[in-house]
């Protein structure tokens, strides 16, 4: 866990359920008493962030640790702020005329379906390529693994987009003017460079890291396999799945002594199929975890299955 | 303007004079289209990319306008991108 706090980014996906913002906390929070700056974004609508270290988080990073900044940020508030930033651009560039129509577009254009996945996309990619200098590390607290998948994927979508239309756009100044100095190539071209810059740090494996949080039971192992898979698809390689909430292997109670037997099948399975990734186990604590004094708790359970191997489950 | 801007000039017009009306044709097509991708979503196509065209929009009105005069209607056909 210890070697994920030297990279610029991390994060943390899995099934619905798993305890990510649990995991995605604690290793947040480790790392800033490690003495990294740390900045912990949540991405998740649910939003539990907010609970988990009882205290309102908001859109903009707030210290809630020494050296810990959290925020939250949803895709309908991104892509208010997103229209109000384009709207005070072109503010400069345009006449009154000009603005009153274009205005008008922009606010159409905002409601369309997928507009506010976009915005918060931007959002992230922006944190991605370093806007903010203030922090060291960034570790994402990301929805359930499809919409995960989905930002993933998204500069790709996005590029081969902004490369067509820029294809077009050249084709024609081709004929009638340079291409250097039309704004609406120079805009497609800004944009193109952006993308290309953060797919290249999402792909990268010293810059970014994603960890996957699964529990021991059916659903979750095959929804991991599916994501190491698809992620594999563009370039991003999974090293360390968090197993967490493992039964202890020691108990008298027979229903709980029932249930570890079905889970050891599963904790085999996880060993087989998983084989090539770092597995950190996380055992299954004795209540639910929320506040500063459980989530330290876990972080030791993190940081310390990696010094004793599996010494935990 | 130098006699180096007139032979120039001259040069071209030689070379692309009888060509000009085509290649601004193929320019206007060109841009026909450019425009049908930046306003994918307006008459129904689903184009990831329409945030990020926000700021090209201004640039775009004027050839909007001249679009649909050329294409012979006085007004614009699209209710919810009038422009005119």
């Amino acid at each position: 866990m210890r070697g994920l706090f030297n990279k610029d980014v991390l994060f943390f996906g899995g099934k619905g359920g798993v305890g990510k913002t649990t995991c995605a906390s604690a290793t947040a929070l480790a790392a800033s008493r490690a003495g990294k700056r740390v900045l912990l974004v949540s991405t998740d609508p649910a939003h539990s962030t907010s609970d988990i270290f009882e205290r309102k988080i908001i859109a903009d990073p707030t210290e809630i640790s020494p050296s810990l900044h959290a925020m939250e940020i949803d895709a309908t508030t991104e892509s208010q702020r997103y229209v109000k930033g384009v709207k005070a651009h072109i503010a400069e560039l345009f006449g009154h005329a000009i603005l009153k129509e274009a205005n008008r577009q922009i606010d159409l254009a905002a409601t369309m379906p997928g507009a506010e996945e976009v915005a918060l996309f931007d959002r992230m990619g922006g944190l991605i390529r370093g806007e903010d200098d203030r922090f060291d590390l960034i570790v994402f607290d990301t929805a359930p693994t499809g919409h995960t998948l989905r930002l993933i994927r998204m500069p790709e979508l996005m590029e081969a987009w902004i490369k067509a239309l820029s294809r077009s756009r050249r084709a024609m100044l081709g004929i009638e003017q340079d291409d250097k100095t039309d704004p609406i190539m120079i805009t497609l071209n800004e944009r193109l460079e952006r993308l290309r810059l953060l797919r290249a740090r999402l792909v990268s494996g010293r810059t970014t890291g994603f960890v996957l949080v699964l529990i021991p039971e059916r659903l979750p192992i095959e929804e991991t396999a599916r994501a190491i898979e698809q992620l594999d698809e563009v370039g991003v390689k999974v090293g360390t799945l968090v197993l967490n909430r493992v039964l202890p292997a020691m108990t008298q109670d027979s229903f709980l002594a029932a249930r570890r037997r079905q889970e050891d099948v599963y904790l085999k399975e996880i060993d087989q199929r998983f084989a090539a990734h770092r597995i950190i186990r996380v055992p299954q604590l004795e209540s639910d975890v929320y506040g500063l004094a459980a989530l330290d708790r876990i972080s030791a359970l993190l940081t310390a299955t990696d010094l004793n191997g599996r010494a935990l489950s | 303007m130098g006699i180096g801007q007139n032979i120039r000039d001259f040069l071209h017009g030689v070379a692309y004079g009888r060509y000009e009306h085509e290649l601004r044709m193929q320019a206007n097509q060109l841009n026909d289209l450019f425009l049908l991708l930046c306003y994918m979503e307006i008459v129904g196509l689903p184009n990831p990319a329409t945030l990020y065209l926000l700021d090209v929009y201004p640039y775009l009105i004027d050839q909007f306008h001249l679009w649909h005069r050329r294409m012979g209607m006085d007004r614009s056909p699209l209710g919810n991108l009038p422009c005119c």
